[in-house]
């Protein structure tokens, strides 16, 4: 009976812990040293002067030294060692490190293989600095050139670094210091008497070297808000975190953790860390600021006022926002972007971190996924359901049940016998499978993966040296040091289709829980003193940890594909560069209307920070969505650039075609919305590929001087041509709208015009959710559905024109063959669509040496808010007349297909690859 | 036109080949949209396209032409222009599938390089060639159908005579509820007159019992009084009198002699009250809520461990140690053996390192919930349940039988244990589908054997009757003498044994009843499920089915069960069962068999869709539906004519 009650006690217990998260499991800024010790300084405590400028190689280099000279005592301030790059395009490079030649007790972590090569072909050799007294100070500031219209200013003292605009007022742009918050603990050689160990929970950190965190302040000047800075499951205009009328009070944290059931409003670090933040004001103008830091980092953003006994003066006028940049480790390597459009902000950052990778065109329809489809009879089920409900996809995922005992790159040998066999069926209908690899492996020593990685040393050692031993699926794992570029590619070496038995060339990965996840570590990661190769300390660079997996994973799968097959791996972990290796997910969320809201300024986030390819579990990971709540995340879904529905196991199946016949129409259309689309996508896809610019973009972005756009995170743009609003309230069947800009808008759903600028009431069934083409723009679609995306390879295309006011309107369309890397060498087309004067033009944007035909027509061309009623048009090269009359906007959608009449162009037979004329007769 | 598909076997099968070959090139040749303008246009549909040279889109949303029907550009958004190119999202593409049965296609399907139809008209751009396999397909479909068609014909024979075994069975049941209730009439009376005799007898005897006592007492007392005073007899006297009172007024029957009898009353009403909480949620309920509260104490104590934690150095704070050891105990059930020996060494040796072992589990939990899925785990909860309240469950058969005694007069429960319906009649017949289905079987099969015996021996009542009245009648002449000390063991005796037999006829009438009040379907033919289990083994587990009561899981000595019997669903297509035992962060479990037509009951299929949601399949005569027979029967004749033509064109 005893035993009866504990474990009916232990029952309780555990289901307790899984309401929700565990606040306490995780440190708040008090309960971490560094943060609370940097979080207490008042402004004006930096004592650090700039002494001997000069410039080397190109760069401005100089020394931090105590203003006061070091007391005889042993707490000696050593200079530290200070430069100043300048790149192309209005790019800063700011970095502050230990004087190497005075023999630290060990080099400082500087985190390798996230900025790009070519980043450095973009600097400008600086060949001099210029000296000038900044009013009120007592000595001379050094000033270099940036750009045409900016430079940068390094004031000695009080120590400060901004750029400015050169003309005029000079105004500044963004500011290091210029609150004197600057610190900079140096690393200690441990002495009698020292204890550094920090004691969290069950868990101690012996920090050999002592205290090392840096801190400093950083101001955005001309701004109305600041963005960025994910992930966290908050709104896309951070709110303040500190200083009057703040209540929550911690700083956002950027440390990457496996949050079992994360809060939807909350500052909390989620899974990934990219600590890049964008300012944007009404001048609308945009800036940004980067620190490239891989150990644990807490921003604050600071209200209003949170200065105001400091009496420190800066300039006023300029309205500014504050922030505290606070890490545990590393060493100041900041980026300071000028903008000053938002597109030119996150070109900017993308110079350095790159831009997001072309993915496949399967990539970027649906995803099925689920934990668990349970063996290859369920497979072959979900695969003939959707066939049979006429509802296109295009990956089928299997999650860590696939596998013998969560031993990665094994198969259960019951339920999946004939892998093979499995991918290749679903192959034949032009879909994908992916499965997945985490970077725990078991401790097994009958593991083939486990015995090469211990007998090879390729495992994360614990402080002792000894292989770092964790819990996570398989039990007791080890976790391989993906810091090391050999055996990064070593473990690439792994996806080789004869080291991984059981793939083929259909089959793709899903890289998670690589924060990395430890179940018994402190907050569910690794120990922060557990040592990566060269005696890195795991907190140094604990936020890329996930980051080289996903590289070296997707690395393997280049290897795999000897080059010619683009990758596809989805990993939860992020870091600056992610966009490189492949698509993230916001994690395990929740199957609540908050949830679905909360997915959009996620994504707006991510974005705008170099992530473009990024999505949110449709229908929300935790929990049983009812139906409006899944029909309704589709139709937002449809639109994120990474489209994939999945589940718990322990909720309730939830394929689309399970709630009846009306709820599995809807999300059909939902889906086929994003069919139809596809071209546009991909075509966006591409130009993230080219500049960073995101698929899915805050309205401000392509609206940046209307102040209403921003800090709407309820509407996004998809490229330059859709803005699209969700519904994520229970019952609603109305959305008030904002349509930005002075042009007019369409309704996707019945081509109705609205005027921008206004805010409009507008129905909003349970068919759709509110969606507009901006008048002047073009979007390609494709209206023929298929089993799945490379299936539509031959489809005939549609353009949708929807003219502004002066009558015109513009658009591309970008087509390659999907999948390989022929890209690159200039096999796709490119076309630019222009309509002026009553005639619609295509034109190459490809260089004259792309080579890639299509047989595709154009088949159908719908003119929205054309003034007259023309009756046909005419074809050249192929001197042919067209037919204009009145068809449906969209066929067969749920909403648009009865009723409305547009503008069609019936068969003009032109070929996409091909320059053409139609003109309106 | 049968003869001719019969006997299209080796003789005909190289005319055939040839002639297939023809086949398909004609319709090759005929598929190219320009030849064929009506391709994808189901037979009954063509006037609608041939009628006029303008035809209208179906959802009359706008005209078209001919010449733009199958133009490969969709004019109508219902698609009606273009049913056979893939121009229109919403159209559909009908194959004629000379040879098997025609389908219709989604447009999606049409020219996207694979082959759907198998006479492969819905490829004809050239990318795929597709072979028309139509007539292997068709014959195999055929076949299959002949197959289920002779399934059903036997099955149908069979269900008739269910249906004829269960009018017998009601009609049995019917007079046997008559006869055991006109029994139990007489036989209440008989156990109401005993038990005033017997009552009687015991007054008697107890004033004879106070009487001698009484005179001991004064004996006694007049031998002590030689000695002392008289407080003691005061005492007693009025302990005497207390209980004399007692047993006037509430007149329970033998007080004094069954010390055990008002123990067992309580203990009765405790099983009354279980059973009115068949689905056991209210024990359950109260055994949840009490842990919460330890757990509640125990989230309450976690600040303060950390403080703990943070002030002294190795050693985890005592509370700590307590709930990682609890989650110890938990946990290592789950893994083998050896690691939970493992595990107890680290107990008592290195807490330091069990419990990070035992962190790793627990956070993992929080996304597996896996534990509840081993029956071992933490899902024994409802289990432990099971074995605390439903003591009554089949697995102890004998105490089913004697609570079944205590609980007969509780009417309305529906718990199990109670379907005492054991007909000895039915036995040859029960014997008999023993053997056909392997995988059923009676499950109370002991039930109520001795009153089985009783209620088919006709003259037993007489005889008690007869055995009464020469009691009473005996005793009677008794009455005022004193008490002849057989006849009153006789009375009791046969109160005891009257009452015992009044007992279970009540709890036989309560359990026909019941049964009675089942649905046994339409046509009764359920009633041989009645008391019914049937079992598949899949993998570790063996799941049992047991129609109007439960189905469980079980592996090894551990049951889990899936639900109770709740109802037949859509008519009778689904057998439903819920309110099993609670899933880990999950929904209750609960079992949906579906039913299909077979010769023998036999459950297969056993799966579980979504977490917790069971779904099986079993095989049945009693669904084999004279319909569906005629339907089926109908569309394999359909299937036939459709061959005509084609065993037409090669004659």
């Amino acid at each position: 009976m005893r035993s009866l009650l504990f474990v009916i006690s232990l029952i309780c217990f555990c289901s307790q812990t899984a309401l929700s998260w565990k606040k306490e499991e995780f440190r708040s800024c008090d309960q971490t040293p560094f943060c609370k010790r940097a979080r207490s300084r008042t402004p004006g405590a930096c004592s650090l002067i700039v002494g001997d400028v000069s410039i080397t190689d190109g760069d401005l280099v100089a020394k931090l030294l105590p203003k006061t000279p070091n007391q005889d005592d042993g707490d000696q301030i050593k200079p530290l060692v200070l430069s100043l790059s300048v790149y192309r395009d209005g790019i800063v490079r700011f970095r502050v490190d230990e004087d190497h030649s005075l023999n630290p007790p060990k080099k400082r972590f500087r985190v390798p293989d996230v900025v790009v090569s070519e980043f450095e072909e973009k600097k400008i050799w600086l060949q001099k600095v210029a000296t000038e007294t900044i009013s009120g100070d007592t000595s001379p500031s050094s000033v270099v050139y940036v750009s045409d219209g900016y430079e940068a200013v390094v004031r000695h003292d009080p120590f400060e670094v901004y750029v400015r605009e050169k003309s005029g007022d000079r105004r500044r742009v963004v500011s290091l210091n210029s609150h004197g918050l600057f610190d900079f603990e140096q690393l200690g050689k441990k002495t009698e008497g020292d204890n550094w160990e920090e004691k969290f929970r069950t868990h101690t950190d012996s920090r050999p070297f002592g205290p090392q965190s840096i801190s400093f302040d950083v101001s955005f000047y001309d701004s109305s808000f600041v963005y960025g800075i994910p992930e966290h499951a908050t709104s896309f205009a951070l709110k303040p975190t500190k200083g009057p009328g703040v209540e929550e009070s911690e700083p956002y944290r950027l440390f990457n953790l496996d949050v079992f059931e994360y809060d939807h409003e909350s500052p909390f670090g989620l899974y990934g860390s990219i600590p890049f933040m964008v300012s944007h004001g009404k001048s609308g103008k945009t800036c940004g600021f980067f620190w490239l830091n891989a150990a644990e980092m807490q921003i604050d953003v600071l209200a209003n006022g949170w200065d105001a006994e400091s009496g420190i003066s800066l300039p006023s006028g300029q309205s500014r926002i504050d922030t505290l940049w606070m890490s545990e480790a590393g060493i100041v390597d900041t980026f300071f972007f000028v903008g000053p459009e938002p597109k030119d902000v996150v070109k900017q950052y993308a110079s350095v971190t790159g831009t997001s990778a072309m993915p496949q065109l399967f990539a970027t329809g649906y995803h099925q996924c689920r934990w668990n489809y349970k063996d290859e009879e369920d497979v072959a089920q979900v695969d003939s359901k959707f066939d049979e409900h006429d509802i296109p996809y295009d990956v089928l995922w299997l999650d860590i049940e696939h596998t013998d005992g969560k031993r990665y790159f094994t198969w259960d040998s019951v339920l999946f016998p004939h892998p093979e066999e499995m991918q290749k069926k679903l192959a034949a209908k032009g879909r994908k499978m992916v499965t997945i690899v985490d970077p725990h492996i078991k401790r097994d020593d009958s593991y083939f993966l486990h015995k090469e990685a211990t007998h090879m040393g390729h495992y994360v050692k614990d402080s002792s040296g000894k292989d770092f031993d964790g819990w996570c699926w398989p039990g007791s794992s080890s976790y391989i040091d993906m810091l090391s570029p050999e055996i990064r590619e070593w473990w690439g070496g792994r996806f080789s289709y004869k080291n991984y038995a059981g793939s083929t060339p259909s089959l793709y990965i899903w890289n998670d829980m690589n924060e990395p996840s430890v179940f018994n570590g402190p907050e569910v990661t690794m120990p922060r003193d557990a040592l990566h190769v060269g005696g890195v300390e795991h907190r140094e660079v604990h936020n890329a940890y996930g980051y080289y997996f996903h590289m070296a994973t997707s690395d393997g799968l280049v290897m795999r594909g000897e080059g010619k097959d683009r990758p596809f791996v989805l990993s939860r972990a992020i870091f600056p560069g992610t966009q490189r290796y492949g698509a993230i997910w916001t994690g395990d969320n929740t199957a609540e209307w908050e949830h679905l809201r909360v997915s959009i300024p996620m994504i707006l986030t991510l974005g705008l920070t170099g992530i473009t390819f990024s999505g949110a579990d449709i229908g929300g990971f935790f929990g049983n969505p009812e139906p409006e709540l899944l029909v309704r995340w589709y139709q937002v879904g449809a639109y994120y650039p990474f489209f994939r529905g999945h589940a718990h196991h322990d909720t309730k199946r939830r394929e689309p075609w399970l709630f009846g016949e009306r709820n599995t129409e809807l999300m059909r259309d939902a889906i086929h919305t994003r069919y139809m689309l596809l071209p546009y996508f991909y075509t966006l896809f591409r130009e993230a590929n080219l500049t960073g610019v995101p698929v899915v973009r805050p309205l401000w972005m392509e609206f940046p001087q209307d102040e209403a756009t921003f800090s709407n995170d309820e509407a996004f743009m998809v490229g330059d041509g859709l803005l699209v609003q969700g519904v994520y309230t229970k019952g609603t069947t109305h959305a008030s709208v904002y349509l930005p800009g002075k042009e007019s808008w369409f309704d996707l759903r019945n081509g109705k015009t609205y005027v921008g600028g206004k805010t409009h009431k507008m129905d909003a069934p349970e068919e759709s959710i509110p969606a507009f083409q901006k008048a002047g723009t073009i979007i390609p679609r494709k209206d023929r559905f298929r089993r799945s995306s490379s299936q539509m390879d031959n489809n005939p295309y549609t353009l949708v024109v929807a003219l502004n006011s002066s009558q015109e309107a513009a658009g591309e369309l970008y087509i390659d063959d999907g999948k390989s890397f022929e890209f690159r060498r200039g096999a796709y087309i490119h076309r630019r669509f222009v309509f002026s004067n009553g005639v619609l033009t295509s034109t190459n944007l490809a260089p004259p040496q792309a080579r890639l035909s299509s047989q595709c027509l154009i088949d159908r061309i719908i003119l929205l808010g054309h003034s007259s009623g023309p009756k046909s048009a005419f074809v050249e090269p192929l001197n042919q007349k067209a037919e204009i009359e009145m068809g449906p906007l969209r066929m067969g959608g749920l909403v648009a297909s009865s009723g409305t009449k547009v503008l069609t162009i019936r068969k003009p037979g032109v070929r996409v690859d091909q320059d053409w004329t139609v003109k309106i007769l | 036109m049968r003869v001719v598909v019969l006997s299209s076997s080796v003789s005909f099968s190289l005319q055939l080949s040839f002639l297939l070959i023809l086949l398909v090139s004609v319709i090759r040749s005929n598929s190219s949209p320009s030849n064929d303008p009506f391709l994808g246009i189901s037979p009954q549909d063509e006037k609608y396209y041939k009628s006029s040279s303008e035809i209208k889109c179906k959802d009359g949303s706008k005209k078209f032409t001919k010449a733009q029907l199958n133009d490969d550009f969709c004019d109508c958004s219902d698609g009606t222009d273009e049913p056979g190119t893939s121009a229109c999202p919403s159209g559909k593409f009908y194959c004629r599938n000379a040879g098997h049965s025609p389908t219709v296609l989604f447009s999606s399907r049409v020219n996207d390089g694979i082959c759907d139809c198998c006479d492969g008209s819905d490829e004809y751009d050239g990318q795929v060639t597709c072979p028309n396999t139509c007539w292997e397909a068709g014959k195999a479909a055929r076949e299959n159908l002949k197959k289920k068609i002779e399934t059903y014909n036997q099955g149908l024979v069979i269900r008739r005579q269910e249906i004829e075994k269960a009018k017998v069975g009601l009609e049995k049941d019917a007079a046997e509820l008559k006869k055991l209730k006109s029994e139990e009439k007489i036989l209440k009376g008989l156990v109401e007159q005993l038990k005033d005799r017997k009552e009687q007898i015991e007054k008697v005897e107890e004033k004879e019992r106070l009487q001698k006592e009484k005179e001991e007492k004064e004996k006694k007392e007049a031998e002590s009084a030689a000695h002392e005073g008289k407080g003691d007899t005061e005492e007693k006297t009025d302990d005497s009198e207390k209980v004399e009172e007692s047993t006037n007024d509430e007149g329970v029957p033998g007080v004094s002699q069954h010390d055990e009898n008002p123990h067992d009353t309580t203990h009765h009403d405790e099983i009354g009250n279980y059973k009115d909480y068949p689905s056991d949620e209210e024990p359950a309920a109260e055994a949840e809520a009490e842990p919460t509260s330890i757990l509640e104490e125990a989230t309450h104590t976690n600040p303060a461990d950390e403080h703990v934690v943070d002030t002294k150095e190795e050693t985890p704070s005592s509370e700590d140690s307590v709930t990682e050891g609890l989650q110890n105990d938990d946990d290592t059930k789950k893994e083998e053996s050896d690691e939970v020996k493992k595990m107890d060494d680290l107990v008592t040796e290195k807490k330091e390192e069990l419990s990070k072992e035992e962190l790793g589990r627990l956070v993992a939990s929080r996304w597996t919930g896996e534990k509840s899925d081993n029956p071992t785990e933490a899902d024994d909860s409802p289990k432990v349940d099971i074995q605390e309240n439903h003591e009554h469950t089949p697995i102890t058969p004998h105490e089913v039988e004697e609570d079944d005694g205590f609980v007969s007069d509780s009417d309305d429960t529906s718990d199990d244990g109670k379907y005492s319906d054991h007909e000895p009649e039915d036995d040859s017949y029960e014997e008999e589908y023993r053997h056909d289905s392997s995988s059923s079987y009676k499950s109370d099969a002991d039930d109520d054997v001795d009153l089985s015996e009783t209620t088919s021996n006709p003259t037993w009542l007489e005889k008690i009757q007869k055995t009464v009245k020469n009691i009473l009648l005996s005793v009677n002449l008794f009455q005022t003498t004193p008490v002849d000390k057989s006849e009153a063991d006789r009375v009791r005796k046969e109160y005891d044994e009257s009452n015992s037999k009044l007992n279970k006829i009540q709890s036989r009438i309560s359990s026909l009843e019941k049964k009675l009040k089942q649905d046994f379907g339409p046509e009764k033919e359920f009633y041989s499920f009645h008391g019914r289990c049937f079992e598949s083994k899949q993998g570790k587990y063996t799941y049992k089915v047991c129609s109007y009561k439960e189905a469980t899981q079980e592996e090894g000595y551990s049951k889990t069960r899936l639900g109770d019997w709740d109802k037949f669903e859509n008519s009778y297509q689904f057998m439903s069962y819920t309110n099993g035992d609670k899933c880990w962060n999950g929904p209750d479990r609960s079992l949906k068999v579906k039913l299909r037509c077979g010769l023998k009951n036999e459950l297969t299929d056993v799966d579980e869709p979504s977490r917790c949601e069971y779904a099986a399949i079993l095989s049945t005569p009693a669904r084999c539906l004279e319909d569906k027979l005629k339907e089926l029967q109908q569309k394999l004749e359909k299937l036939m004519n459709q061959d005509k033509p084609q065993n037409h064109d090669e004659l």
